[in-house]
């Protein structure tokens, strides 16, 4: 198997390094020549439209903290109507101001902070160009504007729109050429920068979805990710030498330049993203993911020197998700992925670009097997939804979050045994692994999350929509229950079955949810529509329990036991009965769950022992679980005797420690 | 170290004031414990789910009981258990985090009752003889309202340190440097340099009250303000000794708290091994208490070994419970 590589990049050879110079001073000509194609249908065997297409140069400036860029775009009118505009997205200016969509959204969360005085963003588009066929070009500069589709905020500028003068057919490509300026944010987002530490996502003017009703082109909002058509990207990146770059993508060259920086280039087909990032610091680390049926995988870790220790960790988990997925719902088609380790407070943890994405790591780090690792496979699961599949996130990101965190915690599951709850001390600093509470797939799941917030919107309201500080409840924590709700329901094969049909039938063509429900139904041969009208379209709660379980001596000598079983919510599902009695037989009912109660009789020789409403635990959706089940000889004086003794203990300790300001 | 160790022969020559100590903790910590168990009771009622928890831990219960809780019962969280219970209460400390309503009113009923009892206790190591009930309460009732003035100024004191000083280093000067470090390791050892600052802080404070109310007590003065002038010379002048005397107590404190974490029990079984468990608790919250008791046994001896004769010591009063130093005085002139 592979090994762990540290390398180190070697200086390139002198003539390999002009040999690069003339392939780039051609590619780069090749791209901004005004050969402009009409018609720029994907070449045989492209795995998606390829439809928005990016050449792009972009140059740090480390001194400033600015980016300054200019871009090619060609893209395909892929809907069925023309259209006589381009929009495009311009998320960093959602920390242009105050007053934008996304930090006005942000203000009603419980963990909002005001950007510092030196954290603002900006993005400045200062030109924009067509191309057009005949090999003119026209300035249209002058007439960009800024709108605001979601909630006509005039003070939001993070989409922008550029009339054409001209309509663009179904079918045809156009070649736009954008210059911009950018002020790289304090952390914000999965970007910015902290020290030397550059994470640069969302920072190009990045062209929105033209779907046959129109321009898909949300502003940014705080509870959303981003949606965006699939191309070809080829990237040069300028940085001062001494840093390390890793982005999306395949490294094709790199060109030490005589201003002290280094150029480097990278090229990806098929994703709908790019994103890098820059730090002297990081430790260069290399492995190759090999599976008897599935192609290879080099995988680059990106380490932050401080986690060195890590390595492993962060290469188990891509590799259990790589192999993972790979088998159950389809192979990674890229070859390659970098994950990257982020600096401390760069709020960059747990992001996914295509083929690049970013896990998370503590100094201090704990036996438990949450981080990095729940964070690396969480992110690299991304890939097959976000990254292929690529789901609007803006108004459905539970295809792409709720989806990933079901299968995620499945893997992890599988993949690593021992988890353990842990929490943090001093300042967050000191982790403490708590051997005894096994770290579960339901925790995995976020069920705690869900629970407090159970009826917080509804999952078919567009995402952009949702209550700002629940949203990801809904996005991540209810869709995972409902979906490993179903898994139980239907059972993993069927289940499996459902998700790799859905990857293999939808990868790069931006399903609805609609079409996952109607996969689900097909797949499992029956109508779950009841299902979905509930968990998707509806905020309604389950909660079953038991009423009352009587067992009474009869003067025959036998027992009979009355089972009242109830429907506290308002949503339903078929759940089991199942009633123990003392000499250990069972009895299963299977109850639709439809009516408020269900009452059972038996009359046995034996007295019943205990009662049980979904004793499998199929509908995970039912948070209230305690009241599950009813027995003759409960136990809870025991139990509750026990835990408030530990907790009294607790409070001894508190005492004693208050004791000092005597 | 020979008030070090004459602060253990003192401690050890009064076993009823730890018993004491120990008994106040029990019976003030008891009633919310039996609140809390029947929070936990009632919410269990006659689930099976009780089964788990009384086994071990039921931590899907556990959930969904602190998300219904409220008060009281949003304390049950896994940070009770074990070792883990006491690195909470030491980082809440340093943290600066607010206690719950209820907690905080049992701290506020408990630190009241040590300020009672302070008087009887400092009194009996200072005179070194058995006192017996009537004496100790005598003594203690005698210096309460002395020890409560104290007690206020201390309280204001500790509530600048919290409500002023602690936000100020933890919440403006720690953030503003250390917002842009990218290096977890140097905001981790910016912020346990800031414990030791803010944690000095909190000791010289608590080093001179300790010896105000030995003060009170020893020389029978009614002044708390001139208690603690009093103890700001003393703690000068002998500096070095009440700081070594105190880097010894330190030490003793982090033995103790070393012991623990290595024998702390867990909540995997129920049963005996239970309240094996929480025997083990109580002998670690007795050892807590005698080193409590250390401190100011032995800060009582190092005072008496350097100041402790008749020129420093109040008028003595005739009638018992006379001062330890007039007690002193009489004794030797015998």
């Amino acid at each position: 198997m592979a090994a762990i590589i540290g390398k180190i990049r070697p200086v390139p050879d002198r003539r390999v390094v002009l040999f690069l110079a003339a392939v780039f001073a051609v590619g780069a000509i090749g791209t901004r020549g005004q050969s402009v194609q009409t018609n720029d249908t994907p070449e045989p065997g492209a795995r998606s439209p390829r439809n928005a297409n990016y050449d792009i140069d972009v140059r740090l400036d480390h001194a400033a903290r600015t980016l300054s860029g200019r871009q090619m775009i060609r893209w395909r009118n892929t809907s069925a109507k023309p259209t006589s505009e381009l929009q495009f997205h311009l998320y960093w200016n959602a920390w242009r101001n105050a007053d934008s969509t996304w930090l006005r959204e942000r203000k009603m969360t419980r963990s909002y902070t005001a950007p510092p005085r030196d954290g603002w963003g900006a993005m400045d588009v200062s030109s924009v160009r067509l191309h057009e066929p005949s090999g003119s070009t026209r300035d249209l500069t002058s007439h960009m504007h800024f709108i605001a589709p979601d909630d006509g905020n005039a003070l939001d500028r993070t989409v922008m729109a550029v009339p054409l003068g001209r309509s663009v057919e179904p079918n045809e490509t156009i070649q736009v050429e954008l210059a911009w300026t950018s002020t790289i944010p304090r952390p914000v987002a999965r970007t910015g920068y902290v020290e030397d530490f550059y994470f640069i996502a969302q920072w190009f003017p990045k062209l929105g979805v033209l779907e046959d009703s129109g321009w898909n082109t949300h502003q940014f909002h705080a509870p959303t990710e981003f949606y965006a058509d699939f191309g070809v990207y080829d990237v040069r990146i300028t940085v001062p030498s001494p840093f390390i770059v890793g982005a999306t993508g395949r490294r094709t060259a790199r060109m030490d330049n005589s201003d002290g920086t280094t150029t480097y280039r990278y090229h990806e087909e098929d994703v709908h993203d790019f994103a890098w990032t820059a730090s002297p610091d990081y430790i260069d680390l290399a492995r190759t993911f090999t599976h008897p049926t599935l192609p290879p995988v080099e995988i680059r870790v990106l380490l932050q020197p401080e986690h060195r220790g890590q390595a492993e960790r962060y290469f188990a988990a891509t590799e259990a998700v790589l192999k993972r997925y790979g088998e159950w719902f389809g192979p990674y088609p890229y070859g390659h992925a970098t994950v990257v380790d982020p600096a401390f407070q760069s709020q960059a943890d747990g992001m996914e670009y295509p083929t690049f994405f970013t896990g998370r790591a503590r100094y201090l780090p704990s036996r438990t097997r949450q981080t990095p690792e729940m964070t690396v496979a969480h992110e690299t699961g991304h890939q097959w939804w976000y990254g292929m599949v690529g789901t609007n996130e803006f108004e459905h990101a539970w295809m792409d979050e709720g989806i990933n965190t079901y299968l995620t915690a499945r893997v992890v599951d599988e993949a690593f045994t021992d988890n353990r709850w842990e929490l943090r001390y001093f300042g967050g600093h000191v982790p403490w692994s708590f051997p005894d509470i096994a770290f579960t797939r339901l925790d995995n799941d976020r069920m705690a999350g869900y629970r407090d917030n159970p009826e917080a919107d509804v999952q078919a309201t567009p995402t952009f929509r949702y209550w700002p500080s629940t949203a990801s409840t809904m996005s991540y924590n209810k869709t995972a229950l409902w979906l490993h709700t179903l898994e139980r329901h239907l059972g993993w094969p069927v289940m499996q079955r459902i998700m790799a049909t859905f990857f293999q039938r939808w990868a790069f063509k931006h399903p609805q949810p609609a079409d996952f429900f109607r996969i689900v139904n097909e797949v499992s041969g029956q109508d779950l529509t009841w299902f979905f009208d509930q968990v998707y379209r509806s905020s309604n709660t389950f909660d079953y329990g038991v009423q009352d379980l009587v067992s009474e001596r009869r003067d025959e000598g036998t027992y009979r036991t009355t089972v009242i079983v109830r429907r506290y919510g308002e949503a339903t599902f078929p759940v089991d009965v199942l009633t123990t009695f003392a000499d250990g037989h069972e009895i299963t009912e299977k109850w639709n769950g439809i009516d408020r109660r269900a009452i059972y009789v038996y009359d046995r020789t034996s007295r019943a022992a205990h009662v049980q409403v979904d004793s499998r635990r199929v509908l995970l959706l039912d948070t209230a679980y305690t009241n599950n089940s009813r027995t003759l000889e409960p136990r809870s004086g025991d139990a509750s005797l026990g835990w408030a003794a530990r907790w009294m203990g607790w409070l001894q300790d508190l005492m004693v420690t208050y004791a000092f300001f005597l | 170290m020979r008030s070090f160790s004459e602060g253990w022969a003192r401690l050890r020559s009064a076993p009823a004031l730890l018993v004491g100590v120990y008994a106040m903790t029990v019976v003030l910590a008891l009633p919310l414990a039996i609140t809390m168990r029947g929070l936990l009771q009632a919410h269990l009622g006659a689930s099976l789910a009780a089964e788990g928890a009384a086994n071990g831990v039921n931590y899907d219960w556990w959930q969904e009981f602190t998300s219904q809780a409220t008060g009281l019962g949003t304390t049950f969280s896994p940070t009770i258990i074990g070792f883990a219970a006491t690195l909470d209460n030491i980082s809440s400390v340093l943290d600066g985090q607010r206690e719950n309503a209820p907690i905080a009113g049992a701290l506020a009923l408990y630190l009241l009752a040590w300020t009672f009892l302070l008087g009887g206790i400092i009194d009996r190591y200072a005179r070194q003889r058995p006192i017996r009930a009537a004496g100790f309460f005598a003594a203690s009732g005698v210096h309460v309202f002395r020890l409560l003035r104290l007690a206020i100024v201390s309280g204001l004191v500790y509530w600048w340190l919290f409500a002023y000083v602690h936000p100020w280093l933890f919440l403006e000067w720690f953030a503003d440097r250390t917002r842009t470090m990218s290096v977890e390791r140097d905001v981790f050892f910016s912020r346990v340099v800031l414990y030791v600052l803010f944690g000095a802080l909190l000791v010289v404070v608590n080093v001179i009250f300790d010896y105000a109310k030995i003060r009170i007590v020893v020389e029978d003065r009614r002044s708390a303000l001139g208690a603690l002038s009093a103890a700001i010379r003393f703690v000068w002048r002998q500096r070095g000794r009440v700081a070594s005397l105190y880097a010894l107590n330190g030490l003793a404190f982090l033995i103790v708290i070393a012991v623990w974490a290595l024998v702390a029990p867990g909540a995997r079984a129920g049963g005996a091994a239970l309240w094996l468990g929480f025997l083990a608790t109580q002998l670690y919250v007795l050892a807590r208490l005698a080193l409590k008791l250390q401190f100011l046994a032995s800060e009582t001896a190092l005072f008496q070994s350097r100041l402790a004769h008749a020129s420093y010591a109040a008028t003595p009063v005739p009638a018992w419970p006379d001062s330890p130093s007039a007690e002193l005085i009489r004794t030797s002139s015998r």
